[in-house]
């Protein structure tokens, strides 16, 4: 036997073990995933929702996390929902009746309505939850050190005081006028909580955690599974539920942290619905027979803010202007992200009552901007813009829209020196500290009110006398001061027109009230407005696409959701 | 037999390696950009709010005061609750949930490194400079030089999206979810982490083959470079083994090639090959990090870029320094093995 028969006999062998492992791999791998499911309730099948993060807890009030509150709406309500794929009209929930006067806001609550360990639903589960998430003499508070932001925000800045005397009326006291409160009930961080829940902890502060991880509330899905090995949760239907639907068995939501990976997993039918996609997966979605790419106007802006605090050059509005000239935003939102944006011209979305119908977007125009930059007297400058790194909805291409606006600045003389930070926290750091000379941010909408658009961005939240005279901005150390507006600004006109709005009753005079104040946003160009991003999301051709409904603002809506289980 | 002495001493140096890491790691997290508050209270949050939780968490402090508590907790692995990818959860548990994940998809692909990898190495030095030699050397160097971010999309994207063969993410089947605990004898026992062992310990055997299923693709992108790396060595050991004289001699002597290569020169060849796999290990369990990100696996690996992201201090500190500590365990094993089979290393 030669040396060479040796050899043949090993590769063939070799050869032998690869083709009987790609055959068990060939017929154990073609299975798909998502036929599950059944059990107790009578229904069938399993809804599996691929997305890109996996937290551990599941309280509304301890997270600002879109990703939690997937989840959470599916296993709570709020007193107030928003409308399905309505872009943020108001609809009953777990009150029947609502109404806002003056200070007071009137609730008459559902009844017959149990919480998923079969409690009965009252106005006292709604007080416990606000008492929870806001107030410190509480037995039960969960802690400022737990709770999240949207704790002051939803509740905390603006009641005074609950009556929960009756079953089923609530009354909160206000603070003061405030159009967009029962907005802020159909928040996702309103959502109520069970009394006997909360209340089976030992004490405030840390015990309250776990709510998280085994949270009770009446929605259409019961939480049933948190599995952290495999970063999934298991929702169970709840039969009882009040509403419509649900329609399927079992939700699950599993992680996938890779975009395309994620798509993959609805293109090969391991998952039925996904989000947050970048625009290399819409591709891999458009292209496929089996997934299709369903969108929806989203209620939400992409913006450059420019730092006038910091740059004396950015408070003239002729430079303002100049540089939203200069920035071919179309080409941005065609190009960088592949038309799946809209080209923003000022700081409300479309959808959202008072954007101003009127405005147009700055045209790219050097020319123009080099005449602006004349009038005022500036020579094009060198300046700072920071930005950050991984795709957010509203911008899925920081870094190439940031070498975008570089190249168009230096074509009429700016040197632009971008500057990218590798999380979004380092990012957010810098920029409430106002280090930036410009900088990449936006916004997704809370309750789809212009005030959480225009008052929360733009108005410094000083009071009024705070702002010199002749002055269109303020330092970052005025007391009161806001550093979600990132560009310092502080237009006197301005801010008297959006708080007058916010405590405006009459819906027709408080839009035409924010459709003033855009005008003067879009004319004094605090920001350059980049883009509208549309909502995405692929679903798997296995579910019923007329059932599903994608929404700007709460959601996503899975109880109405029916799927072909073969 | 390896002296205690000799283990003693090895064991003494993994301390000042682990409080080198431990410095290291506290250094570049706290010198590195980014407040974990910051990301617990949200954008919404206002200054006073994130000053509160700055306080709560001790950020506030001194950073020596940091520093010495860190290392005081450390010691005895004690890093606190995660602040923020596993909130309130302490950090011991959350890595004993996620490291078995990441260990059987390191295993997995070791098994694919050696499975492929010897073959094709031991193929390669027997048909030196033939065309099969020349295929399996570019393809070793086509393997050691693909990162595991392009292979693994591409794979995924060929045999998964468009051949459908395998499941392109996570270990196992979507809807499959398994019990907590498994019977013995009517006792009740902890599963052990793996789901491959921990669906056969519930007899469930659907469950089982989809978690094979599930970890085929993934164990094959990380194991094609530990494949790469093992058939190269294994290559060049073979090489320099069959020709040294005792091979020679059993040849003259008549016995068969096959007998040759395979009794006499594939045993002495593999003791190098073994240093490798030990030392391949950690690179396999670092290779884990990104596979486990690309396919949707919830390991230790993924779970460390998140808390990286997310600044979970905590989390960041307890992770890196559990991979120190199975890295240089690993290579204290090697070392073991290695002094037990040549005592000069010793010396």
């Amino acid at each position: 036997m030669s040396r060479d028969d040796t050899s043949r006999r090993e590769f063939l062998k070799a050869v032998g073990g690869a083709a009987a492992t790609g055959t068990v791999a060939a017929t154990a791998g073609c299975t798909s995933d998502i036929s599950g499911g059944g059990g107790e309730s009578g229904l069938s099948g399993t809804l599996v929702y691929a997305r890109g993060d996996h937290p551990a807890n599941y309280d509304p009030q301890q997270t600002t996390s879109g990703e939690v509150a997937k989840v959470t709406n599916q296993v709570f309500d709020s007193l107030i929902r928003f409308e399905a794929g309505s872009g943020g009209t108001l609809a009953d929930s777990l009150a029947t009746d609502y109404s806002l006067e003056g200070t007071t806001a009137t609730l008459t609550l559902r009844e017959d309505v149990t919480f998923h360990d079969g409690e009965e639903f009252t106005a006292a589960d709604a007080k416990a939850t606000v008492d929870r998430f806001t107030d410190e003499e509480y037995d039960f508070y969960l802690g400022g050190e737990n709770r999240s932001g949207y704790g002051p925000f939803t509740f905390g800045d603006w009641v005074e005081s609950i009556d929960a005397s009756s079953d089923y009326e609530l009354t909160f006291e206000l603070t003061q006028q405030y159009a967009p409160f029962l907005r802020n009930l159909a928040m996702f961080a309103a959502a109520i909580l069970s009394k006997s829940q909360i209340e089976s902890f030992e004490g405030s502060g840390e015990p309250q955690v776990a709510l998280g991880e085994e949270p009770i509330g009446t929605g259409p899905f019961e939480f049933a599974e948190l599995d952290n090995e495999n970063n999934r949760v298991r929702l169970e239907a709840n039969t009882e539920y009040w509403g419509d639907g649900p329609n399927v068995a079992e939700v699950v939501f599993r992680e996938i942290t890779e975009n395309s990976t994620r798509a993959s997993s609805v293109i090969n039918g391991e998952s039925h619905i996904t989000d947050n996609l970048d625009s290399q997966s819409f591709q891999q979605l458009q292209d496929n027979d089996s997934a299709e790419l369903v969108s929806k106007n989203g209620i939400n802006v992409g913006y450059m803010a420019f730092n006038m605090e910091r740059r004396e050059e950015f408070r003239s509005q002729a430079v303002r202007q100049a540089v939203s000239h200069a920035v071919d935003t179309q080409a941005i939102v065609d190009d960088i992200y592949q038309g799946f944006a809209a080209n923003a011209d000022q700081p409300l979305p479309p959808d959202v009552a008072g954007h101003n119908e009127e405005i147009e977007p700055y045209p790219t125009d050097k020319d123009e901007a080099e005449s602006l930059l004349e009038e005022a007297g500036v020579e094009p400058f060198e300046f700072e813009l920071a930005t950050f790194s991984n795709p957010r909805g509203y911008n899925p291409s920081p870094i190439q829209t940031a070498n975008q606006v570089k190249s168009d600045l230096e074509e009429i003389g700016f040197t632009v020196n971008v500057n990218q930070f590798s999380t979004f926290s380092s990012y957010l750091d810098y920029t409430d500290q106002g280090k930036h000379d410009a900088c990449f941010l936006g916004w997704y909408t809370d309750n789809a009110d212009p005030d959480n658009f225009l008052y929360v961005l733009l108005d410094p939240k000083v009071p009024m006398d705070a702002v010199p005279d002749g002055q269109d901005w303020v330092s970052r150390d005025t007391e009161g001061y806001s550093t979600l507006n990132a560009a310092g600004w502080a237009n006197t006109e301005y801010m008297e027109t959006v708080r007058e709005a916010q405590a405006t009753y009459d819906s027709g005079t408080r839009e035409e009230l924010y459709k003033e104040a855009s005008q003067i946003a879009h004319d004094e160009a605090p920001w350059v407005f980049l883009d509208y991003a549309q909502t995405l999301r692929g679903i798997h051709q296995s579910v019923n696409s007329d059932t599903f409904t994608v929404s700007s603002v709460g959601g996503p809506y899975l109880e109405t959701v029916e799927i072909d289980s073969e | 037999m390896v002296s205690k002495r000799f283990l003693l001493k090895r064991l003494l140096l993994l301390v000042p390696v682990l409080f080198g890491v431990a410095t290291l790691v506290f250094a570049i997290l706290h010198l590195a950009p980014g407040d974990p508050a910051r990301i617990i209270v949200g954008q919404r949050a206002s200054a006073e709010q994130l000053q509160q939780v700055r306080t709560e968490l001790g950020l506030n402090d001194p950073l020596w005061v940091q520093y010495v508590r860190f290392l005081t907790d450390a010691a005895t692995f004690q890093f606190g609750d995660s602040y923020q990818i596993a909130k309130g959860t302490p950090v011991r548990e959350v890595v004993s949930e996620t490291l078995p994940v990441t260990i059987e998809l390191a295993l997995f692909g070791q098994f694919f490194g050696l499975a492929l990898g010897i073959p094709l190495g031991v193929v390669s030095a027997v048909k030196q400079d033939t065309l099969t030699d020349h295929a399996t050397r570019i393809g070793a160097l086509t393997g050691i030089s693909v990162p595991i971010y392009w292979s693994g999309p591409l794979l995924i994207l060929f045999l998964s999206t468009y051949l459908g063969w395998f499941p392109a993410s996570g270990r196992i089947g979507a809807t499959i979810f398994l019990d907590n605990s498994w019977q013995l004898l009517g006792t009740e026992l902890p599963l052990t982490g793996l789901v491959t062992v921990d669906t056969l310990l519930l007899g469930n055997v659907d469950a089982f083959l989809s978690a094979v299923t599930h970890l085929l693709l993934p164990s094959l992108v990380i194991g094609i470079y530990s494949m790469a790396l093992i058939s190269r060595m294994m290559r060049s050991s073979m090489l320099e083994v069959i020709r040294q004289d005792y091979i020679r001699t059993a040849r003259a002597k008549g016995q068969g090639a096959r007998i040759t290569v395979l009794k006499h020169g594939f045993r002495n060849a593999l003791i190098p090959v073994v240093t490798v796999v030990g030392i391949q290990f950690g690179s396999l369990l670092g290779g884990a990090v990104l596979t486990e990100t690309v396919f949707g696996i919830a390991g230790i690996g993924t779970m460390l870029v998140e808390a990286i992201g997310a600044t979970d201090y905590p989390l960041v500190q307890g992770t890196v320094l559990t991979f120190a500590l199975l890295f240089t365990l690993v290579n204290l094993g090697v070392d073991v093995t290695y002094s037990y089979l040549d005592p000069r290393i010793e010396q």
